[in-house]
């Protein structure tokens, strides 16, 4: 039974890397962006549902969709001034700008909110739900119940959709897309604002299962970047199915060897799966 | 022939999945030799030409280059066998300049290392010596020598081919490969191409080169072999060549004979 | 070599200035600059000279500053030779590493790199055993010559020995910007496929590169392991990494100068911002993005139009 226990733990904790992963994997789908500040909007979406339930006294479900909200116009604000005046520029550069980002708002956190941890309390973090010897709080549950609908949304909206159909356009062919009229400025904000939603959602819904400190960013960034190698730079699909084999080999692999390694365990996947496939366990933009 | 062939390809051919793009073709060079390739679009020529330039394995077929058996071998091993190319895009090192783009080419004359930089050892300044005269002759030779100190991406087109041709001869190659060196040439600049091949030529440097431009290859070339649909349908000179049937009735209704 | 040869003199006694002020304080960030220095300058020959984005470079420093020191302590090393064997482990693996990791371009080989690190930093953490994990080693032994009173524990000491190793490795980069493997370096990030056309084996190439580079990073930890005599984990983590990075990027990668100028502002900067906290960090990040975005040549290209190797 403790399998069971370990399995839905990695299973919640693997959609919580699904969801970060998804936002990545399309900005570097659409915008050819690696973003190391993506992280940043998981920890900014936490710390935002966080104060808007202690700040502003709101529940928690308006708190986190204030927060989901507020982090896309971010993302859009952070695209317009980081980086499409470096769409031009070298990848390097645009790599080295989102960590020079991901260090200013993580460092900024800090700095405003504190480097001790605040922990968020939902309705849903303390009531558990059980099940023989299976107990799962209902806030991990939240998570895989809301992800699930949210990959299911995601990828209905890109495969049927205009704009979901720009985005794909505006992923294969960049200059082909520009000219058949797709304003790919749009485009690229309209997605930034979607990803940085995603992360920020998943920051609200993860956050109240740990706890938060300003740095989770850096920690949330490189799940994100595991998965999304793992399954394929632009797969969403791979997203999905890296971020459930990550989560559930920490759990397993942390009760099992030792929580101590747990995030090594992560690491240790993503090279031997880039030994064996570097382009990822799906093909780069087979499916969206 | 007693003399040896340079450059030797027997049974050359390559399978990409489904396609053949080259069956079966047997081609050699012989030293101080300029051997042109032609034929239509979509023939096979630069994928032979990849081959033979270590690029591309072959899928079947064997490769000798200076005696040795080279089939398989990967660009950089027949780089320091004696082969250079020059690529369909203008390849060029875009940050440096002209002259460190030539010095960069004298790699493989080189055996002084850090080693030797940090001593400054009197064989690692004859090499920097050497090195030197090298860059000095090659971009005299290809007409650059006054564009030394300009950066390479900033040069116009026709500098930057020009500065790709002092690159492959800075590496003092014993087979020179030329992948359409004449495109988007006027005929000025043609001319002075094939004055510069028979110049290398008559300094004992043999030459491979895949070219659409007719007056080129009348020029330049001792020997011809034309593909098309990835097999050799003609060798001889280029009189022959031009004159052989199957050969026009190949090229006449796919693309005009630009002369 | 003529413009360098006429700043030496006056930069040398430059440098040594500080010692006639006698403040130990002072005297304690310049070694620490030093040895930043090292760090930066080994981290350039991978992003600047190779061109390649590495995030596990902080590992190579940790390997070399524990080894050194555990060589020292635990297997009664002579100080003199430890130092190497921490530049000889952190090469080696770096060969490994690199081995393993070269053939793969791209955010992909910074994944790998990073990855590579972060299992590095993961095993140091836990090997208690070994390496005393997150509390670290302490009183580790610093190079001294006791019959001329020299303690090279004390800023003042280590200061002009930091200067000369400094020097030394300046000169050695130089050199190998002016060899072939130099100019090869060069090629391979410039135009990959014209490299191997003119005959560079550009795997190989990366190879020698890398492990020279972390072979210097392991140096440089061994250095900083005898001279603070306190190392933890820490000095493996991604906020080491990324201090790293800064460094180089802001100085100039690819330059010599560069590196050590992004050290210099790194370390003085972050003392006298100490009194901000956390907004110093928010500083330097600013600065990178502001580095990164309008002057993408570093400090360096403020004086320097274009960075020329050779006259004919």
């Amino acid at each position: 039974m403790l399998f069971l226990q370990q399995l839905i733990n990695g299973l919640a904790n693997g959609m919580g890397y699904v969801l970060i992963a998804v936002g990545l994997t399309l900005v570097f789908g659409v915008l050819r962006i690696v973003n190391f500040a993506h992280g940043e909007f998981y920890m900014l979406g936490a710390y935002a549902t966080y104060y808007a339930m202690s700040l502003l006294g709101l529940g928690y479900i308006p708190a986190l969709l204030c927060a989901t909200l507020l982090m896309a116009v971010l993302g859009v604000l952070a695209n317009r001034f980081f980086f499409a005046p470096l769409q031009k520029e070298h990848e390097f550069t645009i790599l080295l700008s989102s960590l020079g980002l991901a260090l200013l708002l993580a460092h900024a956190a800090e700095a405003v909110f504190g480097a001790d941890p605040k922990y968020l309390d939902t309705p849903f973090s303390d009531a558990t739900f059980e099940w023989g010897d299976i107990t799962v709080t209902q806030q991990r549950l939240l998570v895989i119940g809301v992800a699930v609908c949210l990959i299911v949304l995601v990828y209905a909206f890109i495969r049927f959709t205009r704009m979901g159909q720009m985005m794909q356009a505006t992923a294969q062919h960049p200059e082909g897309a520009a000219l058949t009229g797709i304003d790919t400025r749009f485009v690229h904000s309209y997605t930034f604002a979607l990803a940085c939603a995603l992360a920020a959602l998943s920051g609200a819904l993860v956050g109240p299962t740990t706890m938060l400190f300003p740095t989770v960013g850096d920690w949330a960034v490189l799940k994100g970047f595991i998965v999304v190698v793992m399954g394929g730079l632009g797969s969403i699909s791979g997203a999905l199915l890296g971020g459930l084999i990550l989560g559930v080999a920490e759990a397993l692999g942390g009760s099992y060897i030792s929580m101590g390694f747990k995030d090594a365990i992560g690491y240790a996947i993503i090279i031997a799966v880039l030994l064996w496939r570097p382009h990822g366990l799906f093909q780069p933009g087979a499916q969206r | 022939m007693s003399t040896p062939a340079l450059l030797q390809a027997i049974g050359i051919s390559k399978r990409f999945g489904g396609l053949q793009a080259v069956l079966d073709v047997d081609l050699s060079v012989m030293p101080g030799e300029v051997v042109g390739l032609i034929g239509p679009n979509g023939a096979g020529k630069t994928t032979l030409f990849n081959m033979l330039a270590g690029s591309m394995p072959p899928s079947a077929g064997r490769l000798w280059f200076g005696g040795e058996d080279c089939t398989g071998a990967s660009a950089h091993h027949m780089a320091q066998r004696g082969m250079a190319r020059t690529f369909q895009i203008t390849s060029v090192f875009p940050a440096l300049t002209v002259w460190d783009n030539v010095c960069a080419a004298t790699h493989r004359h080189q055996r002084t290392d850090w080693l030797g930089a940090v001593w400054r050892s009197r064989a690692y300044r004859d090499e920097q010596t050497q090195m030197s005269e090298r860059a000095t002759h090659a971009l005299q030779q290809a007409g650059l020598w006054h564009r030394r100190h300009d950066v390479g991406s900033e040069l116009p087109y026709g500098e930057q081919r020009k500065l790709e041709i002092a690159i492959a001869l800075a590496t003092a190659p014993r087979l020179l490969l030329l992948d359409e060196p004449a495109a988007g040439m006027n005929p000025e600049e043609a001319g002075k191409l094939v004055l510069l091949i028979q110049q290398l030529r008559d300094q004992g440097m043999a030459v491979l080169l895949v070219e659409h431009h007719m007056r080129v290859v009348m020029g330049a070339c001792d020997r011809v072999v034309v593909l098309s649909s990835g097999e050799k349908i003609a060798e001889g000179t280029p009189k022959e060549v031009v004159s052989n049937p199957e050969v026009v009735r190949v090229y006449l209704g796919r693309e005009t004979v630009h002369a | 070599m003529n413009r360098w040869q006429q700043a030496a003199l006056p930069l040398g006694l430059l440098c040594l200035a500080p010692l006639a002020l006698g403040n130990d304080y002072v005297l304690h960030m310049l070694c620490l600059w030093a040895l930043y220095s090292l760090l930066a300058l080994s981290l350039n020959i991978v992003v600047g000279f190779l061109g390649e984005l590495t995030f596990g470079h902080a590992a190579f420093f940790g390997v070399g500053a524990y080894t050194s020191a555990l060589l020292v302590m635990q297997a009664g090393w002579p100080l003199w030779l430890a130092p190497l064997a921490g530049a000889v482990l952190a090469g080696a693996l770096g060969w490994v590493i690199g081995h393993v990791s070269l053939r793969i371009i791209g955010p992909q080989f910074a994944i790998l790199t990073l990855g590579f690190g972060a299992i590095t930093l993961t095993i140091t953490n836990y090997w208690v055993d070994v390496t005393r994990g997150p509390m670290g080693l302490s009183q580790i032994p610093a190079f001294a010559v006791p019959a001329l009173g020299w303690d090279f524990s004390r800023a003042a000491h280590m200061y002009p020995l930091a200067l000369l190793l400094l020097g030394l490795v300046l000169y050695g980069c130089h050199a190998l910007q002016h060899s072939r493997s130099g100019r090869a370096f060069v090629a391979l990030r410039e135009n990959p496929a014209l490299a191997a056309s003119i005959g560079i084996d550009v795997f190989r190439t990366k190879l020698l590169g890398f492990v020279a580079a972390t072979a210097l990073a392991g140096f440089s930890g061994a250095l900083y392991a005898h001279y603070l005599r306190v190392i933890t984990p820490e000095l493996m983590s991604l906020s080491y990494m990324s201090a790293m990075l800064i460094m180089v990027v802001i100085g100039g990668k690819g330059s010599l100068i560069g590196p050590v100028l992004g050290a210099l502002l790194y370390t003085f900067m972050l003392e006298a911002l100490r009194s901000t906290g956390s907004w110093r960090m928010v500083v330097f990040a600013a600065l990178l993005i502001a580095c990164v975005v309008f002057l993408p040549g570093g400090l360096v290209s403020l004086w320097r139009r274009r960075p020329a190797q050779g006259k004919p």
